[in-house]
């Protein structure tokens, strides 16, 4: 029977405590569980103002995590409405992989690197056991615990997959993680989006930057191909029919070696499975975790025993209560860097970008990455700029009737396919 | 999501007779207490999942005064409001020519809505509204709430309100699992089994045909809240198969335990599948009498006898397009 007051679950539950950030929906943040002890971490969103009711992004991540239970797979520990919000609970995290490669204070060795490769792998295979796309596959969302387990987060995004014939958007992923058949336009697609974004998120592991930076999905389709080549028909032969398909100049790939002078034989050939162009030849996450890299020395270093960011001062946030969104993002989270679960971390210079992302949500459109990329001057885009009151300068944003019109795409994407 | 063994479904949303019998039982006396304490049954609900109790303190008090208390609907009074309305979610959703996925889905989501709650405290029009929202949302195939109410004239208010309060009562557990999938299955393996090829086709076709529209009887009934979708599956393929006589069934069932090393026996599968058949067999529509009835009964719970319906002011600015009595107990027009 649930409660007819539901609010006395919150008080009753969660001692609230400070603010971690501004997520793409809402505000975030930590509290103690009283029934576990356990610290945890709440996504407020806000119920009852939009036009189409509950969050799109909020409902498809609790109807997936509501079904997937995994040590490598983020656990949303309870949902429930209180005082006009939505409230997700959450495990807590302490930081996460984008934190890990940005942070020069960190040394990766090849071991720490497969092990994070490796829980990432293992999130991905148990979500596709369970027929769930993640589709937003990025260091930003993998999260780390305090015992340094890695888990998959941010399921805003994720799909049940498996139905023959169903269409789904292109437009899933941060640019620099999508893969080469989304960029083509694909609407049927499956795992490989997925095991592409992981290759890409090794890639960076090992380059301790971003891989493919594309400034545009044209310029990203570019990057790809002077990494690998153009995908010859022999490689790809599904190549030619997808709906946004154009000829490229050829170009030779490169050898990989040349990329990535420091890594061992069988990571690049790890890596090389993993950027196959055809996605039906592309390794599976399940195989890839069965790759001689993995069992070869050196062997993945203990979760425990990986490096993490330095552990960051007492909160300078932690009175809630006092939270100001107006001055919040500088003061919670490095200024071109919007935590999302994250308490406030000092001293990373950021280089990376997230790459576009368009959701594909009826209900809101996110900010766009235009052509543009600047280096220091960027925000993710993940960021929901509406906070601060202002847009954030170069960065180009879809205008309205551009918005209008996906808005109207993606609606008719949620109809029937025939 | 494919996984059916490590479900939410199946750990939380599949029940013994009795322990169904007892949830209904309970919800109704949980809706008379109220009806006793305040006078009236129906919660205010708000889009932010919030909820008032009946309120004890307006016009109804004198009004039990002055006349008798109103009479609660019983517990067969109950499920033929849930029958009559499970009936409109059909309606609605072949009007949308939604398919049978979602329609299972907002059954299956006000199945369960009414395992925690009386007819007599939630509307169930508002409630079966909300359910196919909420089920064309979870399956990825937005229709926008205005659309929707549009569409059915309805208030598309009402839906948005009571959204929250669906998800809240299926505690969040969105993801359903329904026959029909099983059925395309079980098909196609029956399709191999038995080597069905050529002018065979056709036939594996209208049986296919059938077994769905066999699955659509079994979907009215509780049957979805006491077996396993698979099993379900399998019941209306039994009965499709005694119509067109496809393939030796105790043989295929005997075949599919043995591949699956299934800890079910033929005997256990064929009793649940009996007990399906008779719960389909039982179904009966309410006829319009009686509907008529306890829709009196249900809107003098509410504090709307068409006394005091003149009476009455309109408390909450979002409803508005509240219908007359008269309109509301004829049955609404949905879909028409």
């Amino acid at each position: 029977m649930p409660e007819h007051d539901p609010a006395k679950k919150v008080a009753d539950r969660y001692l609230k405590r400070e603010v971690l950030g501004e997520g793409t929906y809402g505000v975030v943040y930590k509290a103690i569980d009283t029934q576990t002890g356990q610290t945890v971490a709440i996504k407020k969103i806000r119920l009852g103002k939009q036009k189409e009711g509950v969050n799109f992004t909020a409902l498809r991540e609790i109807k997936v995590l509501k079904e997937i239970k995994d040590p490598n797979i983020i656990e949303l520990i309870d949902a429930f409405p209180h005082k006009g919000n939505l409230h997700l609970v959450f495990e807590f995290m302490e930081t996460d992989l984008e934190a890990v490669i940005r942070d020069r204070n960190i040394f990766l060795s090849p071991a720490d690197i497969k092990s994070y490769l490796q829980m990432t792998l293992k999130g991905l295979a148990y979500c596709h056991k369970k027929w769930v796309l993640h589709r937003d596959m990025k260091p930003n969302n993998l999260l780390i615990g305090s015992n340094g387990q890695l888990k998959l987060a941010d399921f805003g995004l994720a799909r049940i997959f498996g139905s023959p014939d169903r269409k789904f958007t292109h437009q899933v992923f941060a640019r620099w993680y999508r893969a080469p058949e989304l960029l083509f336009g694909t609407k049927q697609y499956g795992a490989g989006v997925d095991v592409w974004a992981a290759a890409c998120i090794f890639a960076e592991l090992l380059l301790r930057r971003p891989f493919l930076q594309g400034s545009s999905d044209i310029d990203q389709l570019g990057k790809i191909f002077a990494a690998f080549g153009t995908p010859t028909s022999s490689q790809w032969p599904d190549l030619v029919f997808l709906p946004d398909y154009v000829e490229y100049q050829y170009v030779p790939a490169p050898p990989l070696r040349s990329l990535f002078p420091m890594a061992a034989d069988d990571a690049l050939d790890l890596l090389s499975k993993m950027f196959t162009y055809d996605p039906k030849a592309r390794i599976s996450a399940q195989q890839a975790l069965e790759h001689r890299y993995f069992s070869s020395a050196p062997l993945p270093t203990d979760p425990a025993k990986l490096p993490r960011p330095a552990p960051k001062r007492e909160s300078v946030n932690s009175r809630a209560s006092d939270f100001n969104p107006q001055v919040a993002p500088t003061v919670l989270s490095p200024p071109r860097k919007t935590r999302r679960v994250m308490p406030e971390r000092d001293g990373f210079d950021g280089d990376a970008n997230q790459g576009g992302r368009i959701d594909e949500d009826a209900g809101e459109v996110r900010q766009v990455a235009g052509g543009h990329i600047g280096r220091n001057d960027q925000v993710p885009s993940s960021v929901d700029f509406s906070v601060f009151g202002a847009k954030p300068p170069n960065r180009p944003t879809i205008n309205s009737a551009d918005r209008f019109h996906l808005k109207r795409k993606l609606d008719l994407e949620f109809q029937r396919p025939e | 999501m494919a996984d059916f063994q490590t479900s939410t479904h199946r750990a939380k949303w599949v029940f013994t007779p009795e322990q169904l019998a007892k949830k209904y039982k309970a919800a109704n006396q949980k809706a008379i207490e109220t009806l006793e304490k305040c006078g009236s049954t129906r919660f205010e609900v708000d889009a932010d999942g919030s909820m008032s109790f009946p309120d004890s303190k307006n016009n109804k008090r004198d009004n039990a005064e002055k006349h008798s208390r109103p009479k609660p609907l019983n517990i067969d009074e109950e499920r033929i409001m849930r029958v009559y309305y499970e009936y409109k979610i059909r309606e609605v959703c072949d009007a949308f020519y939604f398919p049978h996925k979602i329609q299972a889905t907002a059954l299956i989501y006000f199945k369960r809505f009414y395992l925690q709650w009386s007819v007599m405290e939630h509307d169930p029009k508002h409630v079966m509204l909300s359910c196919v929202y909420a089920a064309c949302k979870v399956e990825e195939n937005h229709v926008s709430a205005e659309e929707l109410g549009k569409g059915i004239s309805q208030d598309h208010q009402m839906i948005l309100n009571y959204e929250m309060v669906v998800f809240q009562s299926l505690e969040f557990d969105l993801i359903v699992y329904t026959p029909y999938r099983s059925v395309e299955g079980f098909i196609n393996d029956i399709e191999e089994f038995s080597h069905i090829e050529g002018e065979q086709i056709q036939m594996l076709k209208d049986f296919h045909r059938t077994a769905i529209a066999e699955v659509d009887k079994i979907m009215f009934t509780d049957a979805p809240l006491l077996i396993p979708p698979g099993q379900l599956a399998l019941a209306a393929l039994r009965s499709a198969n005694k119509v067109h006589g496809v393939v030796d069934f105790e043989r295929y069932l005997s075949n599919i335990l043995s591949r699956q090393n299934s800890e079910h026996t033929i005997s256990e599968l064929s009793g649940s599948f009996d007990a399906i058949d008779s719960w389909v067999s039982k179904y009966q529509f309410p006829s319009g009498k009686e509907y008529k009835h306890i829709g009196r009964k249900l809107m003098s719970c509410w504090g709307q006898s068409s006394h005091d319906e003149s009476k009455r002011k309109e408390k909450k600015s979002k409803h508005k397009s509240r219908k007359s009595s008269s309109e509301m107990q004829n049955g609404s027009d949905l879909a028409e």
